[in-house]
């Protein structure tokens, strides 16, 4: 049953998956820990040069998951220096790790938080390990029904969990799902939403429209932040990056909890690593809480939130690898990239590409034992990087996307789009929307589309097949759940509890 | 003024779905074996989308923070460089037009005239050769230069 795992190592310890991984690892950290480039712009930036560069399918994948799993690692270093989160997942990073800092404890909290993240994604990694094959097995049983019915929870799970406003959660996921029917239908050939321009044939590229989405829409975003001093000025001496072992045994539990919190999270489709910090950091402070020390530099609640999002990001390619739907905006990204190799995720991959998905894994095993061993003593250079300014980042990343859109199709077309799709993206954001739906929505709404009509030639036109079978039933069922019950349960109980009490 | 956004964003929306279900109703197919061919699912997204912006125009939600004059002036700035380095990008080359964009991204990023130049002349050169080299990417030498790579 683990023989993909055996054949895994295979492929990630062979010298080239080795120095993707390790390179990932390295990037990843480093994109991380540079102010607004999270995971998403990472891999957006990297994906056409490994695209390019005509690695295969599996070594991408290495060298991109590596990007994803550093920068979860790197985004707490923001975090807890300047008290600003690398990235959306570090969010709750800062409640406890910046006040360690202003202690004087930065180098020990950066030291926790590198042995949290890695416990964190440590338990992560063993329970995609375990659970996606079984996974796998139980859905190679759905059929084209299942699967509408499996997006749909999808969304609405996305809907309830991330970002603060369900509907804008929902507008975007539906945008994203509109921008994906743009080009030639491949049922009927019929032209869709492509206003006779040939270049919208194929419909809107992947890569312009990640690139375009994220790294231009955050130059824009940039912009406005120029105006926050300087990182340099700000920074807290780091002293050694040392956390000693009495302090490390009093996180055991909430490092060991957190794990397992942010796996499931990271399982659940359509929640990423934001959710994931928010969740673990609650529960804990609920949990350990007792001296009301939380908020105020408790090394637990910096460990976390840290072992929980790093924790998320493996879980969330449980789902992505096994049922081909993206556990979180990151592995939306991921899942295209892996489409442009033609490669559709999904139950038969373990079986089918057992390199791709065993060799994924393995490299994850061998990723996180790098990043810790690249954390711990070189945080000090990372830290360095924040102190980057924004007028050599910003042209930077002008100059790989512009690069990286123009090489794959060379073709200013192309970079027109992207120019577009990014001011799209900035406008999407200061109007309070989150861009990982609209990812989600764009990723999987050719094959949402795909599966119900699928679903509906094998029934003659009878909708009613979208919930015959058990599995489909109970999909829907909890995608109706989730949409109600947040808004239905405070309702409840405030009429249980009388107003004046 | 924030919930206005939101309002003029919901009724802009429920325009976008109403373009889009009018396009989709469009749509010529001549044959189809499919019972639901592919006008229905645009369709059901239109409405699902008009349905959403709906509630978006009664109980619209919060905005983040609108930026002020100077800096719209910039945000446009920053564009037209852009636009100007995708025009410019084939025709007059790689390096000039890099070299050209990071001075004037670095300046509108408030960077003093010599770092700025400093900058676009050694992020131009670097990665031209990092890109051509490196990575084996071919980049447009301009029309006016001979290719030396």
């Amino acid at each position: 049953m683990f023989d993909f795992l055996i054949h895994g190592f295979e492929v990630a310890l062979s010298p080239m998956n080795l120095g993707l991984a390790f390179l990932g690892a390295l990037l990843g950290t480093l994109f991380g820990a540079l102010p607004g480039i999270g995971p998403i712009n990472g891999i957006a930036i990297l994906m056409p040069l490994a695209y390019t560069l005509g690695l295969p399918a599996e070594s991408a994948l290495i060298l991109l998951a590596g990007v994803y799993t550093g920068a979860e690692y790197g985004g707490r270093m923001s975090s807890i220096l300047l008290n600003v989160p690398g990235d959306a997942g570090a969010v709750m990073t800062t409640l406890d790790g910046h006040p360690l800092a202003k202690k004087g404890l930065a180098g020990p909290a950066l030291g926790l938080s590198a042995v949290s993240s890695f416990v964190g994604a440590t338990i992560a990694i063993i329970g995609l390990t375990l659970f996606a094959p079984l996974l796998a097995q139980v859905a190679v049983m759905f059929g084209p029904a299942e699967f509408f019915a499996l997006m749909v929870f999808a969304f609405s799970s996305m809907a309830v969990m991330m970002g603060k406003d369900p509907i804008k959660t929902g507008i975007g996921a539906v945008l994203g799902v509109l921008i994906a029917m743009v080009g030639v239908d491949s049922g009927t050939g019929v032209m869709r939403y492509t206003f006779g321009m040939a270049e919208l044939y194929d419909g809107i590229d992947f890569v312009v429209m990640i690139i375009g989405l994220f790294a231009i829409s955050e130059i824009l975003l940039m912009l406005e932040h120029a105006n926050r001093q300087d990182a340099g000025d700000t920074m807290p001496p780091l002293g050694r990056v040392m956390v000693s072992l009495k302090e490390l045994l009093h996180c055991k539990w909430t490092m060991l909890r957190s794990g397992v919190i942010g796996f499931i999270v990271g399982v659940l489709p359509g929640t990423g690593a934001s959710v994931a910090g928010a969740v673990t950091y609650t529960t804990e402070k609920r949990l350990s809480d007792k001296d009301n020390t939380f908020g105020t530099g408790d090394m637990r609640g910096l460990a976390a939130p840290e072992a929980g999002n790093n924790a998320s990001a493996a879980g969330s390619f449980v789902p992505m690898l096994t049922l081909g739907i993206p556990g979180s905006g990151t592995t939306a990204v991921l899942l295209g990239a892996l489409m442009l190799y033609n490669i559709t995720p999904g139950p038969m991959l373990f079986s089918e590409r057992p390199e791709v998905a065993g060799g994924l894994i393995a490299s994850l095993y061998i990723g996180n034992i790098v990043l810790l061993a690249l954390n711990l003593p070189l945080a000090g250079v990372f830290a360095k990087v924040l102190t980057i300014p924004r007028w050599v980042l910003v042209p930077a990343i002008a100059i790989l996307a512009f690069v990286g859109v123009y090489q794959l199709h060379s073709d200013l077309m192309a970079i027109y789009l992207m120019l577009i799709i990014g001011i799209f993206g900035y406008a999407l954001r200061k109007l309070g929307f989150s861009l990982a739906p609209v990812i989600l929505g764009y990723v999987l709404g050719g094959l949402m589309e795909d599966n119900l009509r699928r679903a509906l030639s094998i029934s003659g036109g009878d909708a009613g097949i979208l919930w015959q079978s058990g599995i489909s039933i109970g999909l829907w069922i909890a995608a109706v759940l989730l949409l109600v019950l947040p808004w239905l349960v405070p309702k409840l109980l405030s009429r249980k509890t009388p107003v004046h009490a | 003024m924030r919930l206005a956004a939101d309002r003029i964003l919901g009724l802009a929306l429920i325009g976008l779905a109403a373009f889009a279900a009018f396009n989709a109703s469009q749509f010529q197919v001549t044959f189809s074996y499919e019972p639901v061919g592919p006008k229905a699912f645009p369709m059901l997204l239109s409405a699902l989308l008009a349905g959403l912006s709906l509630v978006l125009v009664f109980r619209p939600g919060e905005n983040g923070e609108w930026p002020d004059k100077r800096t719209t002036l910039k945000l446009v700035a920053v564009l037209l460089v852009l636009l100007a380095y995708a025009l410019l990008f084939t025709r007059l080359g790689f390096l000039i037009t890099t070299f050209l964009t990071v001075l004037s991204l670095a300046r509108l990023f408030e960077a003093s005239w010599a770092k700025a130049l400093l900058g676009g002349i050694l992020m131009a050169v670097g990665s031209y050769y990092l890109f051509t080299l490196g990575l084996g990417i071919a980049l447009p030498g301009g029309h006016w230069l001979p290719d030396f790579n």
